[in-house]
């Protein structure tokens, strides 16, 4: 079942880019004030769906409700994936845990925040030598903020969330990017995991190129593995691009092929 | 399991489907996950799928020391976790022979106590919230913080206090502690008419939890069913009175059962306990300025502690049933085996099961919760 041996071995690690370049800054200067106006917008209503992995969990509804009132942040629990912006992974993070936690942070839509809470999540806490639980979250998926503790209080949760909504404000929260932009990486320790043949119902690459983030790091070794396993992506990425966009470069095509 | 490669599979025409609650889903506690069969809203059959939280903590306790492992104890069962800490103490004393001062039992009583009150007012809250009413749920999250800020002073910690260690208790109380005890306790007592008004003279919450879930006696019996789960079918079962541990004997205080067995006695059950867990604190409240003396007897070097040979279960009255450990040594630095009876094992699998058949969709979240399970303790 597992194909573990077919995975291959990392190579040298890539630079993170999480976060260099803060605020890029357009030139129009009213696009400058929208993208201002935008961003303050996006940080102050999260919506944010809990996925209750662990322990930490049970701080939650404290600081969600009377006491510690995350509402007045603009921050509201959300049921949904498709509907939420920030993913808190409350606690260790099991094997199969794991893999709900990466198809539901593919479903998000971007611009997607994830929040590692308790110290199992930033390098597997108390359970460091559990068979049975990953250790680093940030191998398997970009995380915005770490909140360290075993378990963090009430007010640790909130400051993390402030330090959130202060990176968003700056423009500097893109944490998601890299998803895109170095999914190669995250794949490869995802298949390590879990074998060579996981994937999930989410076309990373196809979304990488409607947001414009594919990269060289986008494709390798292990999403070559994705392909052995399935049927060429480029059927599903015409699926999700603009009908508007594609008539237009199709048109710029056909100009260039004139010329 | 991309949509390109799923080929669908023609079915006979039935109004049967599948649905899936969880793990990350409202109605269901904790990340725990319930496949349903159902036709139309009535379910034909459930099934548990629990796994999502497994650490492995059997494994993990062969590995530390006597002492490291009180550090992953309280883990097992995060709402609740005090009984967790204490019975594995009672454990090692019991393989050791250590004698517990009787100051240090008194405080251990005090400690498990106010968290069974802090993880009923916490899941009642829960249990409300599954039938549509969020009001209780603040209210009792709202309550259960001041028990977490008398913990905190007592102890050090919010959630986990490993305030228990083998031979006694880490600290004593401080200044005025009792004082302060007893204020709070005086406060929850008068917030419970107001729950009675909002949540169980309540018509919504009557009409949707009577009848909701049923066990008879003689089933409770039959599936494992322990604790408050127990004692809603008219059984008076309580471990605390019946196989008395620390100074549970010398206590004066009620079994409150109920006869149904539904999910409204359940419910019923741990409010009256409530009220029986207050009466017990102001006990020790009294007791404990008359009890001068160590708070714990001395041990060996606990980095180099070999804990003589041989095997015992000690079993203790968490707020969600009966908890015992059973630990095993082979006179070594490190246990040679451990094993968890936990209730919720019993309560979020084989009963859920079967209560979940033959009843609507809308009260599979409302039996999950009325049953208590805790998803970290099914497990492990």
């Amino acid at each position: 079942m597992t194909h573990i041996d077919q995975v291959p071995t990392p190579g040298a690690p890539l630079p993170v880019e999480i976060g260099v370049t803060p605020g890029a800054k357009r030139t129009n200067p009213f696009a400058q004030v929208f993208d201002e106006l935008v961003r303050f917008a996006q940080s102050r209503s999260l919506f944010m769906l809990h996925y209750c992995t662990g322990c930490g969990a049970v701080e939650l509804p404290p600081a969600m409700t009377a006491r510690f009132d995350m509402e007045r942040l603009g921050i509201q629990p959300m049921v949904s994936p498709r509907q939420a912006d920030i993913l808190l992974i409350t606690g260790y993070v099991s094997v199969k845990t794991l893999k709900r936690v990466i198809l539901t942070y593919e479903q998000m839509n971007s611009p997607k925040y994830v929040i590692g809470i308790c110290s199992c999540t930033v390098n597997g806490g108390m359970y460091w030598q559990s068979y049975a639980t990953a250790k680093k979250l940030n191998d398997y998926m970009p995380v915005d903020i770490y909140i360290a503790g075993c378990m963090p209080r009430p007010e640790a949760v909130i400051e993390g969330l402030r330090g959130l909504i202060e990176n968003i404000r700056n423009g500097r929260a893109d944490a998601w990017k890299d998803y895109y932009r170095r999914y190669d990486h995250y794949l490869g320790n995802q298949q390590r995991l879990f074998g060579a043949d996981w994937q999930t119902p989410t076309d990373v690459i196809a979304e990488a190129r409607h947001y414009d983030l594919f990269g060289p790091a986008t494709l390798g070794a292990h999403t070559a593995l994705l392909e052995q396993h399935q049927r060429p992506l480029e059927a599903l990425a015409m699926r999700i691009e603009i009908p508007e966009l594609m008539r237009r470069r199709s048109r710029a095509d056909q100009g260039g092929t004139a010329q | 399991m991309r949509p390109e490669n799923y080929e669908a599979q023609r079915q006979p025409p039935s109004y049967d489907y599948e649905l899936n609650i969880g793990p990350n889903h409202p109605g269901i506690e904790g990340n725990y996950a319930f496949k349903l069969r159902l036709n139309g809203d009535r379910v034909i059959a459930g099934r548990a799928d629990a796994g999502y939280l497994h650490r492995g903590f059997e494994k993990l306790m062969e590995g530390r020391l006597w002492i490291q492992n009180l550090a992953i104890t309280p883990r097992i069962c995060v709402p609740d976790p005090v009984p967790m800490e204490v019975s594995y103490c009672l454990a090692v004393e019991d393989l050791c022979g250590l004698v517990v001062p009787e100051r240090a039992q008194w405080l251990r009583v005090m400690q498990l106590e106010l968290s069974r009150i802090a993880a009923h007012l916490f899941i009642f809250g829960g249990h409300a919230a599954t039938t549509g009413m969020y009001t209780p749920m603040f209210w009792g999250i709202a309550d259960r913080d001041l028990i977490l800020d008398l913990f905190e002073e007592m102890t050090g910690g919010r959630v986990y206090h490993i305030y228990n260690i083998p031979g006694g208790v880490r600290r004593d109380l401080p200044d005025g502690f009792g004082e302060r005890v007893a204020n709070t306790l005086d406060y929850l007592e008068s917030r419970l008419p107001d729950y009675d008004n909002l949540l169980f003279t309540n018509q919504v919450f009557v009409h949707r939890a009577q009848g909701c879930g049923p066990i008879s006696q003689q089933q409770a019996l039959e599936w494992g069913v322990t604790g408050p789960n127990l004692r809603a079918t008219g059984l008076k079962f309580d471990v605390r009175r019946d196989d008395p541990y620390l100074v549970y004997d010398q206590l004066e205080f009620e079994i409150p059962t109920e006869e149904p067995g539904d999910a409204w006695a359940r419910a019923l059950v741990r409010r009256r306990e409530i009220k029986e867990s207050i009466r017990i604190i102001r006990q020790v409240v009294a007791r404990l300025p008359t009890l001068a003396g160590p708070i714990r007897c001395p041990i060996p070097n606990p980095l180099a502690w070999n804990v003589p040979a041989g095997s015992t279960y000690t079993r203790v009255e968490s707020s969600k049933g009966e908890l015992a450990w059973y630990v095993v040594s082979d006179g070594g630095e490190r246990p040679y085996r451990t094993h968890v009876r936990g209730p919720s094992q019993m309560h979020a699998v084989q009963v859920l099961e079967q209560l979940a058949i033959g009843c609507r969709i809308e009260d599979v979240a409302q039996i999950m919760f009325s049953l208590d399970a805790c998803p970290p303790e099914v497990d492990r």
